[in-house]
């Protein structure tokens, strides 16, 4: 019997492992593999004793006892459910801002196509030309951010200067 | 058989279409019952996994933080003990990984001073067949402390968990015969223990 014989009997043996089909429910090679594993554990004592020894550790392995506490199960359902709450209040904020974005966006649309024909009515009735109101009417639109961006850096320089005078 | 078979079939399927389902409202009374149902398995496994049984704590409260997180990624096609297990073992790579780059060769601990697969004293035990398995798995807990954590792992996958070794394979992401290859390995090197435990 050479060593392959034996290799093939035992990785057999290691893999038969916890499945429960019935003998007619293996496919046919698992089935003639059981049955040359079979004729080879009547002939070979090595191996015998090696499926021997691995049913004796499955068994063993099986046989040690490692439970959860009840500490560790009530702790991890609390820290799950705080988690669940946290999640569910960002979704909400989220969602939130998804509806304030929309509203904005809508608005913005809106109020643009509004204006756009207020300073074509006005200009039209102050007879200026088309590119005269057109000039107008993006001044008005980028005025308020202008403004701001004006007033945020002349708070920073301010703050900068306040900040410098401390250190001087 | 067949129909025995189909039936058992069709409520695990029916019964992860369910955790599905109530994975992706984050129902947190779902997620009670899943702990309280897996608590052990979970554990064993991880404590398995690690060698270390605070380390695997962590990682089982961390398990179910994520599996909270990713819910929506569970493919009730799949058994849920799968996906549980599979985001276990991701947990504790991860964990190796900011620890320091290596496999999961990383957690075997020979120096470990503190045991982790201690075998309690069982109460009421007394007769004579228990006291030597319980020697018994005193002998293989030692030896399983001795193991690649790879061999442990699908050791307990498999013996302990029952899962089949296309399971395996997809917890570990490794490649099928690799899963075999580790079983022979993990078995064949407990061997030794066990006949130290039948002297």
């Amino acid at each position: 019997m050479n060593t392959d014989a034996h290799e093939r009997a035992r990785k057999l043996i290691a893999l038969a492992g916890p499945e429960t089909l019935s003998a007619a429910d293996r496919p046919s090679d698992q089935r003639s593999s059981n049955a040359w594993l079979a004729a080879h554990l009547e002939t070979c004592a090595s191996c015998r004793a090696f499926a021997e020894n691995a049913a004796q550790t499955i068994h063993g392995l099986r046989a040690i006892p490692i439970a959860a506490e009840r500490s560790l199960v009530s702790t991890t359902q609390i820290r799950v459910r705080r988690r669940a709450l946290e999640l569910r209040r960002n979704r909400e904020r989220l969602r939130l801002v998804s509806v304030s974005c929309t509203a904005v966006t809508l608005c913005a649309l809106l109020s643009t196509v509004v204006l756009w024909r207020g300073f074509e009515w006005l200009g039209e009735r102050a007879q200026l030309a088309s590119s005269v109101w057109q000039v107008g009417f993006l001044v008005f639109c980028v005025m308020p951010a202008l403004v701001a961006a004006i007033l945020l850096l002349a708070k920073d320089r301010h703050l900068a200067d306040h900040t410098g005078s401390y250190r001087g | 058989m067949n129909a025995t078979a189909f039936y058992f079939e069709s409520s695990m399927a029916q019964e992860s279409t369910e955790i599905a389902r109530g994975l992706r409202r984050r129902d947190a009374d779902l997620l009670d019952r899943l702990i309280e149902q897996y608590q052990h398995r979970l554990l064993r496994y991880l404590v398995y996994l690690t060698g270390r049984r605070e380390l695997a704590e962590d990682l089982f409260q961390e398990t179910w933080i994520r599996v909270l997180e990713r819910g929506h990624q569970f493919n009730d096609k799949y058994a849920f003990s799968t996906w549980l297990f599979s985001v276990a073992h991701n947990l504790a790579i991860d964990h190796l990984r900011r620890k320091q780059p290596a496999s999961l060769d990383g957690l075997l601990n020979d120096n470990d001073e503190d045991a982790p697969f201690d075998v309690p004293a069982t109460g009421r035990a007394s007769a004579f067949d228990l006291t030597v398995q319980r020697e018994q798995s005193e002998h293989i807990a030692a030896g399983m402390q001795h193991l690649p954590a790879e061999y442990r792992e699908a050791l307990v996958l498999r013996f302990q968990e029952g899962m089949s070794l296309e399971e395996i394979a997809s917890v570990a992401r490794v490649p099928l015969g690799t899963v075999k290859s580790r079983i022979y390995r993990g078995l064949s090197a407990l061997e030794p223990w066990l006949k130290g435990a039948q002297l």
